[in-house]
């Protein structure tokens, strides 16, 4: 039947779905990875790769499809389990003992032992130093895990999946945190891994890692697979399009630009040592302003730095031409600056109490009279807020945890708004809620702009980015790499810069 | 696996943070502050370093040291066992009780106050790692029963030592080599568990489990059932340590030992075991025993009020806690940190 023999496969993902409550993170993926070739995994955020890493390694199972390892379905029920079959991923934290040295951690799981049941050292950093010095790598085996780099924690890991019987080595986004010199030597340890037969799955963002390492790539969107293709076929141009060539969604209806007013919120040269530098931008009233990247690009922590949460090291900012030195979540709050945290649950709202305590929590002290707080004035305003954003619940004394998340979001709008702020800055506000209480939020968001408001947009969701902004800034790798205005913004152009930043940005940079 | 070794890529130049080096230092800390202390009362008083005093400190510190090697094995599973001065007392009475009931009685005793505590930290084990109650609670929880089931247990009577066996008493008043017999079976104890941890897988997973407990999972360790043994063990040592202290002093009441748990934790973390987990060893935390011994003895020759042995205890349990802190940075940084490109570097 066939002319061309083709040998099985390392890896073959058939038909794998998988589903978190309502949302579907992975619906019939199938692909095969080949043996002794390096398979990059690309896709935007939330396309489903870290989900299919997971069942891959039996950290979640699959509710329908199949795995098979060489020619035999498996269905591991831990990531000890994979790492038995041949399966081992080093993922960006890398999960070791920083209390324990290097030869312990690589054996751990499996001492190598005496006949009196001792763990035999002598034979444990034996085999340690062999194990690194396979991977060309002069680490003391001795050395404590604490003090290593993080490239260092990785090779670690990687000396650890090799004591193994090793066939697939999944690396996510190993190189997020290394820099240039130290990306360069994983690189080649993982040609050399390829050369010696074993299959690598590289999950990157960086498309001139997709470039320069992978033989065949696949990109997954929206949890379903759209290509899986030699990797010198593709360019980059075409990448790009297959990541993100969904058609923009009409659910949010391209909002109306409204002329911009005054500049509320400016922001020069800021930087904080070692996470992000030179960000300047300004936001007018009336104004929203997209801020797009890729996980991890360091959006979050500019928001931060401008709500106070993070001092800056560098840079300065203005609000309402008026220099400010952020210091403090409550002085930037007194000064008109709302913050509405990714992490919702956690950092957002006290998920144990009521809506109308969560709403007043920040203008306690305005409505208290004489220190003595009033119940039903206080209801008052989280009654008219809870009617306002349209919050469902029984009533306001419900608890903010037996809400739906986009009835939380919107509690938490309430919360911030209620500090009649002059600008707001919303990090990933529709992450995690329901396609309907989505395009409530966007309203929202539009409402409050056209009162006014300057607001600053941190999203991941693309469509959203372009439907949504006025002016779009690009942050990669800490940097604000491009502004585009609204007329100009398309997908691509947004992915193409979030992208580039590695080769471009960190080149010119001094090695640490 | 192929054994072609490829060509060194690059150099790994040894980069150690701070946070590696303190913790590598912390028992030689611990020692060189022994050390000072020494010093500083030996030249305050002519009768600190002489042969028979130090055989008093040693006496003192020997049952410390052991339950502090209990207290340290919990540490380091990152969990806390405040029970040890009620699981001694417990383990103490129902021991001497049934001795003073069988003049006859021999080594079963030993065994006796052996099972007690092995199956009293089997219970805060269980608690902690199964019943999923945050340890503070669980064994704040246990202190109060178990010295309540003693009371209880009690009475109101007390054991005599007169009605105790003979052998009993003496066994820890021997002298080998002019040290004091109490001494040379404490300090066994706490090799054998010394050993145990620093040798023995089991004692390696202690270690891990308490260093990165979601890593433990992915190394496909249980740690459940890691921290269940990590308490069993500490039982077993305060059992035993109770039967010693019985012996020591002869009259056991109901409230023997209590306050233990304060002074064990104190000794652990001057010994320089991380209250965070993971790092530490009950070398370490023993020494802390004779440290917080030499204070007392020290004090008591140098005529100074209780309050100064209260100050050391607390300034050098904050002290501990510092580097800990220092240290617990040094490791954020190095596990979690920089996972941004470093931008502004």
């Amino acid at each position: 039947m066939v002319d061309r023999v083709e040998p099985t496969p390392a890896l073959r993902i058939v038909g794998v779905s998988k589903s978190y409550g309502a949302s579907r993170a992975l619906s019939e993926v199938t692909f095969d990875i080949r043996r002794g070739a390096v398979h990059a995994l690309v896709g935007e955020n939330g396309a489903g790769k870290s989900t299919l890493v997971k069942i891959i390694t039996g950290i979640v199972p699959a509710d329908a499809g199949q795995v098979f390892l060489g020619s035999q379905a498996v269905h591991f029920a831990t990531p000890m389990e994979a790492r038995a079959g041949g399966i081992a991923a080093v993922y960006q934290d890398p999960k070791l003992f920083a209390h324990l040295d290097v030869a312990e951690n690589i054996f751990l799981g499996n001492y190598p032992t005496s006949r009196l049941g001792t763990v035999d050292r002598r034979r444990m950093y034996t085999q340690a130093s062999a194990a690194l010095g396979q991977l060309g790598l002069e680490l003391d085996p001795h050395s404590l895990v604490a003090g290593l780099s993080v490239a260092e924690l990785q090779f670690v890991e990687i000396a650890r999946a090799l004591s193994a019987e090793l066939q697939l080595l999944i690396l996510d986004e190993p190189t997020s945190a290394l820099t240039p010199a130290e990306s360069e030597r994983l690189f080649r340890i993982v040609r050399t891994l390829r050369d010696r037969g074993k299959s690598i799955l590289l999950i990157t963002h960086r498309l001139e890692e997709v470039e320069s390492m992978a033989d065949d790539l696949t990109v997954l969107r929206d949890g379903r697979h759209v290509a899986t293709r030699p990797a010198r076929e593709v360019d980059r141009a075409a990448l790009v399009q297959m990541m993100v060539g969904r058609p923009v969604e009409t659910l949010f209806g391209r909002s109306q630009s409204t002329t911009a007013g005054n500049e509320v919120l400016r922001v020069e040269d800021l930087g904080v040592e070692g996470t992000f530098a030179g960000i300047t931008f300004s936001l007018r009233a009336r104004e929203i302003v997209g801020m797009a990247g890729l996980v991890g690009a360091g959006r979050t922590e500019i928001a931060q730095t401008v709500f106070g949460i993070t001092p800056p090291t560098r840079g300065r900012v203005f609000l309402n031409g008026q220099p400010v030195v952020p210091r403090s979540p409550r002085q930037m709050l007194k000064l008109g600056v709302a913050y509405l945290p990714e992490d919702r649950d956690g950092q957002g709202l006290i998920m144990a109490d009521s809506i109308v305590n969560n709403v007043t929590l920040p203008i306690v002290g305005r409505l208290a009279r004489m220190g003595v707080l009033n119940g039903s004035g206080e209801r008052r305003v989280a009654t008219q807020a809870a009617a306002t954003y349209d919050v469902k619940a029984i009533s306001v004394e419900q608890l903010v945890m037996s809400l739906s998340g986009g009835n939380r979001q919107k509690v938490a709008f309430a919360k911030w708004l209620a500090t009649t702020p002059v600008a707001l800055l919303l990090d990933e506000p529709t992450h995690g809620i329901d396609i309907g209480s989505k395009a409530q939020v966007h309203r929202i968001i539009r409402q409050l702009a056209d009162q006014g408001l300057a607001v600053l947009l941190i999203s991941s969701d693309l469509p959203e980015v372009l439907a949504m902004s006025d002016r779009i800034l690009v942050i990669a790798e800490g940097r604000l790499v491009a502004e585009i205005p609204r007329e100009e913004a398309t997908q691509e152009k947004v992915m193409m810069a979030a992208t580039q930043g590695a080769g471009t940005s960190r080149a010119c940079r001094p090695k640490p | 696996m192929p054994t072609k070794a490829i060509t060194p890529a690059v150099l790994a130049v040894p980069r150690r943070n701070l946070g590696e080096l303190a913790l590598r230092v912390r028992v030689s800390g611990v020692l060189a502050f022994l050390l000072i202390i020494g010093a500083i009362f030996s030249l305050r008083s002519s009768q600190f370093l002489t042969p028979q005093n130090l055989g008093v400190i040693a006496s003192n510190a020997a049952i410390l040291a052991v339950v502090a090697a209990a207290q340290a094995v919990v540490l380091i599973t990152r969990n806390v066992d405040v029970s040890v001065g009620s699981m001694m007392g417990f383990s103490a009475y129902l021991t001497c009780d049934f001795a003073a009931r069988h003049q006859n009685a021999g080594a079963e005793l030993i065994l006796m106050a052996l099972a007690i505590g092995l199956f009293l930290g089997t219970v805060n084990g269980w608690l902690v790692a199964y019943g999923r109650v945050s340890s503070l609670i669980a064994t704040l929880a246990t202190m109060s029963l178990y010295r309540g089931f003693t009371y209880l247990y009690a009475h109101g009577q007390e054991v005599t030592s007169n009605r105790l066996p003979r052998w009993m008493l003496r066994s820890v008043d021997l002298r080998i080599a002019g040290v004091p017999m109490l001494v040379v079976i404490c300090v066994l104890v706490v090799l054998v568990a010394a050993v145990f941890l620093r040798h023995y897988p089991l004692g390696r997973r202690i270690y891990a489990v308490g260093s990165n407990p979601v890593a433990s999972l992915f190394y496909g360790l249980r740690p459940h059932r890691i921290i269940l043994l990590a308490y069993a063990l500490s039982g077993l040592l305060c059992g035993f340590a109770g039967l010693l202290y019985a012996a020591r002093i002869g009259t056991v009441t109901v409230v023997l030992a209590s306050g233990w748990e304060m002074s064990s934790l104190a000794a652990a973390v001057i010994g320089g075991v991380s209250v965070a987990g993971g790092s530490g060893t009950v070398i370490g935390a023993a020494l802390g025993a004779l440290v917080l011994a030499c204070v007392d003895n020290g004090l008591v020759l140098l005529g100074l009020p209780e309050f100064w042995r209260m100050f050391i205890q607390g300034s050098s349990i904050v002290a501990a806690a510092a580097v800990d802190v220092f240290i617990g940075f040094g490791l954020r940084k190095s596990l979690q940190g920089r996972r941004l490109g470093r931008s502004a570097g």
